[in-house]
């Protein structure tokens, strides 16, 4: 157990390395690259959703946005796009930056719905936009170089790298300053402004953040498909996804993200492999959800984290104690180290 | 002594409330200030005022000279003016520490995103916990102190952000007495480690015993100011506390 906690991570991470040579299949690759994918998007939803808790239903706003600039650059400049995506999602989270600076004056439901409305607004223009966007129908970019059996392990390896760029981000911001202030705010945002939090500045710029990573899975992805179009790019599930993968594994915590993706990506393609049908999946993970709220607000994470830690050490202190109870006893005292490796 | 607060004919109205009517208020750097008055005549309003929390219809409000009206919040504690609530707020499901770690007073972006100047405020953090008897509780969340302890924890924190004016809302109201003396003697002890402090308080022994100036506020304005002696023998104040 005690070698477990403290490497799983790299088991983990040889683990996924070694996935595609071990499921030789496309599907598999595929799969999971669809993943990695939500799993890093879903990290990134978590910064502005989870930590701040304000919760973006719009977020496929900058997932469209980042597939349609990337499949843009490709055709009109011919760029790589997996060269182009990192670089083009910068873009996009400039973007939401501007826009955040706009929405984030309201809070609560009205977020919510002002993402919505940003979401609809970008389709909306998406459809409109012929001349650049060829409209409903959507737009075509070269395939990959490599052969097809082959085509979708780069994709796989390019994205786990990602992801673990986006959990680094999201675990150093967690542990700074910021962080500290992202997640006061989600306790009191009024009281946070009063100590000279500035509010404004760390929404906007966590908002920047969380719409980077899913800008550039919208970027890789347009690739992957090769052909996209608004009603997908801009497709308001693909925001959901990342909400219910969140919640599910755990709102805040920098794994639940993770760990939800690894639950519900893999049960997603079941359900649609049985059923054939996207509705019956919405129905099952809508369900789910309902389930999880009510049983596990907190998310599979803290809530089997919480039970743990309630057996073996009564009054440890909650997650977020840990995290800086970590940094003042660094060296000094480890008592409370040994179910600190499910946290961080 | 210098002027280190200034409020200039302030008003404010909510509705058909007039809160706050053409407010004039002075408080001098190094004092210890009360501010008293009956239910609704105003403190609460007028530490919102100051703190940016509402701004105000007409008026101006000066901090050390320069005008602070319309500021946001947190401009004007990284300012070095800070202040508590009548109703305690912190962060909830925060710890003890973490609360402490939060209020801050002047950011760059290095310190923004660097945890390395943690452990230097941690250090400090720690030093103020101890100051108010709560190093034992660093790691507990905010919620599961008890109401005394989360009354000095707010305090406490707020010294974080190294303030130069420290406003505190009924700081005794609902404590007991050996609280009372406890939180009587820290304003004390900072005020002569240089922090200017203006407190609402209901308690009039507290107020008699700890400040040296003291401003009566009824319906929104200012009824009458001195030294606590005057104050008490004042009719006009009498007269406002007892009704007519
Ligand atoms: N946000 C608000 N909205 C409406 N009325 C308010 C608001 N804040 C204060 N008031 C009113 O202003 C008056 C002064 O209240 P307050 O400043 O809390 O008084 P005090 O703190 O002296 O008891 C009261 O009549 C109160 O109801
Ligand atoms: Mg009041």
């Amino acid at each position: 157990m005690e070698f477990l906690r403290r490497w799983w991570k790299l088991i983990a991470l040889l683990i996924l390395l070694a996935f595609p040579w071990v499921y030789r299949e496309p599907y598999y690759h595929s799969l999971g690259f669809f993943v990695l994918l939500y799993a890093m998007m879903a990290t990134s939803w978590n910064i502005m959703g989870g930590y701040t808790g304000y919760k973006s239903l719009g977020h496929s706003a900058f997932y469209g946005l980042g597939a349609y600039l990337v499949a843009i650059a490709a055709n009109k400049l011919g760029w790589n796009p997996l060269i182009s995506a990192p670089f083009l999602a910068i873009i996009v989270a400039l973007v939401a930056v501007l826009l955040g600076w706009i929405m984030l004056r309201t809070s609560g439901s009205a977020f919510v719905i002002a993402t919505i409305a940003m979401l609809l607004i970008f389709r909306i223009t998406a459809l409109n936009l012929r001349e650049i966007t060829k409209g409903a129908p959507g737009l075509s970019q070269p395939l990959p170089p490599w052969s097809p059996e082959f085509s979708r392990m780069p994709f796989y390896y390019y994205i786990l790298f990602w992801l673990i760029v986006a959990l680094f981000v999201s675990w150093y911001i967690r542990r700074s300053r910021f962080g500290l202030g992202l997640v006061a705010m989600r306790d009191d945002e009024g009281k946070a402004e009063m100590v000279g939090v500035n509010t404004t500045l760390y929404k906007i710029l966590a908002f920047g953040v969380s719409a980077y990573f899913v800008a550039l899975g919208g970027g890789v992805w347009s690739y992957f498909t090769s052909h996209i179009s608004p009603i997908y790019a801009f497709d308001i599930l693909v925001g959901v996804d990342m909400i219910l993968m969140t919640m599910l594994g755990g709102l805040g915590t920098l794994w639940g993200p993770v760990l939800g993706a690894f639950i519900l990506v893999p049960a997603r393609d079941l359900i649609l492999f049985k059923f054939g049908s996207t509705s019956i999946y919405l129905a099952i993970t809508g369900g789910l959800m309902m389930l999880v709220i009510i049983f596990m607000p907190k998310g599979f994470l803290t809530t089997i984290t919480d039970w743990v830690e309630n057996r073996h050490a009564p009054r440890a202190a909650h997650q977020g104690a840990r995290s800086m109870a970590d940094i003042y006893d660094s060296s000094s005292e480890k008592k409370q180290g040994e179910d600190e490796s499910s946290h961080e | 002594m210098n002027e280190m607060l200034r409020i200039a004919c302030v008003s404010r109205r909510f509705g058909g409330i007039q809160a706050v009517r053409d407010c004039n208020i002075s408080v001098q750097s190094g004092s210890i200030t009360g501010l008293i008055g009956p239910n609704g005549s105003g403190k609460t309003t007028l530490f919102n005022l100051i703190t940016g929390v509402y701004s105000p219809d007409e008026g101006e409000i000066l901090f050390e000279g320069k005008t602070i009206t319309n500021l946001p919040p947190s401009r004007i504690c990284h300012g070095g003016l800070s202040r508590t609530f009548q109703i305690t707020r912190l962060f909830w499901e925060m710890t003890a520490l973490e609360n402490m770690i939060v209020p801050i007073r002047q950011v760059g972006f290095r310190s923004l995103l660097g945890p390395d100047m943690f452990r230097n405020e941690i250090d400090r953090a720690m030093g103020l916990l101890e100051r108010v008897g709560l190093t034992h509780l660093k790691d507990e969340p905010a919620r599961k102190l008890s109401f005394g302890q989360q009354k000095l924890l707010e305090f406490a924190a707020i010294l974080m952000a190294d303030p130069k004016m420290v406003m505190l809302d009924e700081p005794a109201g609902g404590v007991n007495p050996t609280m009372i003396r406890f939180i009587m003697d820290l304003i004390r002890d900072l005020n002569k480690e240089g922090v200017t402090f203006l407190v609402v308080e209901h308690n009039m022994g507290v107020v008699m015993e700890l400040c040296d100036h003291v401003i009566v506020l009824d319906q929104g304005t200012k009824l009458a100011e001195g030294s606590p002696e005057m104050i008490q023998t004042n009719p006009a104040v009498l007269d406002a506390y007892l009704g007519t």
